[in-house]
């Protein structure tokens, strides 16, 4: 089925079988590959994208109910070699290991920040608890949620 | 067959690109331990270039020397001097060849930001190539440059992959993306090591998109346009399987036999037994495994996530029936694995399917499929009983270790003795041991997992001799401390109880508890606190540690991995449990295997990296994990009452055991 999607600001158009999940369009039509796969089950939010201004599990979105929304992914958030502030955040604390479940930390922050700009640590840690990782980095992704918020 | 015999080629290890750019290569791969940037401090260091001027080629078999692997927290403490050495050779090769060409001798000439400067000239590196490239026997000796002089070793840094992570720019395995290429997707017998009784693709072949369906001996997949159309059409083949049991291997290793063990526990005042138990738990990457095969032509390529490129290269070329010249492995950055990238299982599966459908071939496992067919970190069984003198230290002690095979490496009872007998020597001293490694038999597929048997080892140890204080009422610090003999760890032991203020109990539902070991020549401690709820649930509120990993290049990086390690040593230790029938995993996903999310990380973890800078560097990917364990059930005992001495340490467990 042919649709239009509305990714990172631009209009983007594909053609694919029905029920085909936004994070297969994302990955394997518009090679957009920062979006990963973990689970295809919205369990361990590396497919995170944030549509509509919140920050959903794209394996459980078809590409036909992104159509109606707005889809920013982890590519869509810096404006061009500029970071965001949590971005930049995350490289200056090194708030990473193997990285692989980083894009979808950054959207679940991103989301969180964007509707409240302060959010205590609480809020950070519930915010950011469906992005599991194995690494062990969560000290270090609080602390610079913490710091964009100025909240630390 | 740790060690390289051939003499290392500098050609083979520093290419200056025509652009004065630095290629350093190295047979070690990164996933995530930070290896790429600790290699490039160092080069930029020796070569005296900036450090985004150094790019790292890890792990590229067409180009790296030969390598074994990377495992052990080795890579650092292995590759770091020989690249070091490499680096200064070049150094002075470029050197030598500006004092021809400037006509200027090379003592009075020196570096500077990528070139050669002196006698008031200056010449960059890239004109020094003539078309001739660096290469030669790199000696046994090369003078280094001076500390004083070396800009990025010593200095934090952050991942040098790290704005490509955070802009999901870096290319993982699974986004490797090359022309043609299709999907692939595995057909799954119903147990490991079932053969193929028949099987009915007819009516895959005539789904959507699907282009071959592969078969080759016990392996069946199938190869799609799209992903869903492969995993679908697999989903359609009817196979029909003869289920053989596999068993792991048996083997009994003495690792330490003293004499009058046995004599000197019956004469001892006081006499302690128990017995601690670790469940088998997963490696649970958060990327399942993947991997990018092209099998075109006679040859092969393939795109893989491994801590052994050659392996992979090695078992490639035996499966496809290719010479391993032809077969051409490029790592590249993969979800964190802790061991678990030893096996070469998704690699072969691709080159299969590629070869069979003559296209480039993605194969994604799923997440069930990483958890019901990736190995596992083996149970174990550890029976300790030591016993006393009047005193109150330790006169006789025997261990029994009793597990799985922890890698293929083979029976051979030295190599068992450092694998699945990792740390089942205790690191105390004055007094005879027996410790005994009693491979059993299992079912479940086990195999490398981050610090092999260390971290259960320990687990049993360090929970004994905090029960062996309780006894002989002696306070547990203490206690470890009569018993070490050993300066460097007795310094991180003193340190963290120093940090951790060891002497203040928190008060309330808190408790503290203390671990240490020696870990591959890294000497690592450990003060936990937690808080533990009239139900038995434990809370990890704050861990202390301190780190001697002798001479340390980038302490920011260390940090990290510590600071990781016992992160996921805690999620172990409080929630994992992988379960198995007759070696069939069922619990395949993250609702029934649930690991550590945010709400569980501890309020701090707070690492003190304190290396002798005199002593040469050793690993921190494993040693953080290691004593974690330990020191929470050591707390809950402290906090509680209750004596944990099985994992994981859950509410229903905590409950029972505590008193009254």
């Amino acid at each position: 089925m042919k649709l239009a999607l509305s990714v990172n600001g631009e209009r983007r158009e594909v053609d694919v079988p029905p029920n085909t999940t936004l994070l297969s369009v994302l990955r394997d039509d518009l090679d957009l590959t920062g979006t990963r796969y973990g689970c295809g089950r919205g369990q361990c939010g590396a497919c995170y994208v944030i549509a509509d201004s919140r920050a959903v599990a794209s394996c459980l979105l078809t590409a036909d109910q992104a159509a109606r929304m707005e889809i920013t992914t982890v590519e869509g958030l810096a404006k061009g070699d500029e970071l965001t502030p949590v971005q930049q955040a995350f490289v200056d604390l090194d708030a990473m290991q193997c990285g692989y479940c980083t894009s979808g930390m950054v959207i679940s922050a991103a989301a969180l920040l964007a509707r409240d700009p302060n959010p205590d640590e609480t809020s950070i840690r519930d915010a950011l608890a469906g992005n599991l990782c194995r690494c062990g980095v969560y000290g270090r992704a609080i602390r610079a949620v913490q710091r964009v918020a100025g909240t630390s | 067959m740790w060690d390289r015999h051939d003499p290392e080629r500098l050609e083979q290890r520093i290419r200056v690109e025509v652009d004065g750019s630095i290629t350093a290569l190295s047979g070690k791969v990164d996933f995530g331990q930070g290896i790429r940037t600790a290699f490039a401090q160092i080069v930029a260091d020796e070569l005296d270039v900036p450090i985004d001027r150094v790019n790292i080629v890890l792990g590229d078999t067409d180009q790296v020397p030969f390598d074994f692997g990377t495992f052990g927290s080795h890579s650092v403490a292995q590759e770091t001097p020989l690249l070091r050495k490499a680096a200064a050779f070049a150094r002075h090769q470029l050197l030598g060849r500006a004092s021809a060409k400037l006509g200027v001798p090379t003592e009075k000439l020196s570096t500077e930001g990528g070139a050669i400067v002196g006698g008031g000239k200056r010449v960059p590196y890239a004109e020094l190539l003539d078309s001739e490239p660096l290469a030669g026997t790199i000696p046994d000796r090369v003078a280094l440059m001076p500390k004083e002089r070396r800009k990025y070793a010593g200095r934090p840094m952050p991942h040098l992959e790290a704005r490509d992570i955070v802009t999901g720019r870096a290319t993982f395995v699974a986004d490797v993306r090359l022309p043609g290429m299709a999907r692939g997707a595995m057909v799954r017998p119903p147990m490991r090591g079932a053969k193929l009784r028949s099987l009915d693709d007819s009516a895959a072949r005539t789904m959507p998109g699907v282009i071959a369906v592969v078969r080759n001996g016990d392996v069946v997949g199938v190869v799609a346009e799209r992903d869903e159309q492969a995993r679908a059409a697999a989903g359609a083949v009817v196979a029909e399987w003869n289920a053989i049991p596999v068993e792991g291997p048996t083997a009994e290793v003495p690792m330490r036999s003293d004499a009058d063990v046995d004599e000197k526990l019956r004469g001892a005042s006081v006499r302690l037994a128990q017995t601690y138990v670790l469940p088998p738990i997963a490696s649970a990457p958060i990327g399942p495994s993947a991997a990018v095969a092209d099998v075109r032509g006679y040859g092969a390529t393939m795109y893989v996530g491994t801590q052994r490129p050659f392996g992979v290269r090695e078992q490639v070329a035996k499966t496809l029936g290719l010479p391993e010249k032809k077969v051409r492995v490029l790592p590249q950055i993969t979800s964190g694995t802790y061991g678990r990238n030893s096996a070469a299982d998704a690699a072969i599966e691709a080159a299969i399917l590629s070869k069979g459908s003559g296209r480039p071939v993605l194969l994604q496992w799923t997440r069930e499929e990483e958890f019901a067919w990736s190995p596992s970190r083996p149970e174990a069984v550890l029976e300790i009983s030591a016993g006393l003198d009047a005193d109150g230290r330790i006169v006789a002690w025997r261990y029994d270790e009793h597990t799985n095979v922890h890698t293929a490496a083979g029976l051979d009872p030295q190599i068992l003795s450092v694998t699945s007998g990792r740390n089942a020597i205790p690191p105390y001293a004055g007094f005879p041991a027996k410790v005994t490694l009693h491979i059993e038999p299992t079912r479940l597929r086990t195999a490398n997992f981050r610090s092999l048997a260390a971290a259960e080892n320990v687990f049993a140890i360090e929970s004994f001799m905090d029960e062996l204080a309780t006894l002989s009422e002696q306070d547990p610090l203490a206690f470890r401390l009569r018993h070490i003999d050993d300066e460097r760890f007795r310094r991180v032991v003193e340190r963290v109880a120093e940090r951790s203020g060891w002497r203040e109990r928190p008060g309330g539902r808190r408790g503290r508890g203390i671990a240490c070991t020696v870990y591959h020549g890294t000497y690592v401690a450990q003060v936990a606190e937690v808080e533990v709820s009239l139900s038995g649930a434990v809370r990890l509120v704050k861990v202390w540690c301190v780190v001697d990993p002798g001479q340390t290049l980038n302490p920011e990086g260390v940090r990290n991995q510590i600071e990781g390690g016992i992160q996921q040593s805690a999620s172990w230790t409080l929630k994992e449990e992988l379960l198995h029938r007759d070696g069939r995993v069922m619990n395949t996903g993250w609702d029934t295997y649930p690991i550590a999310t945010f709400r569980d990380a501890p309020d701090s973890i707070e690492v003190s990296v304190e290396g002798d800078d005199s002593a040469p560097p050793t690993g921190v990917g494993e040693p953080g994990a290691v004593p974690t364990a330990a020191a929470i059930a050591n707390a809950v005992y402290a906090a509680s009452g209750a004596r944990l001495r099985s994992v994981p340490l859950t509410r229903e467990r905590v409950r029972k055991a505590m008193p009254g």
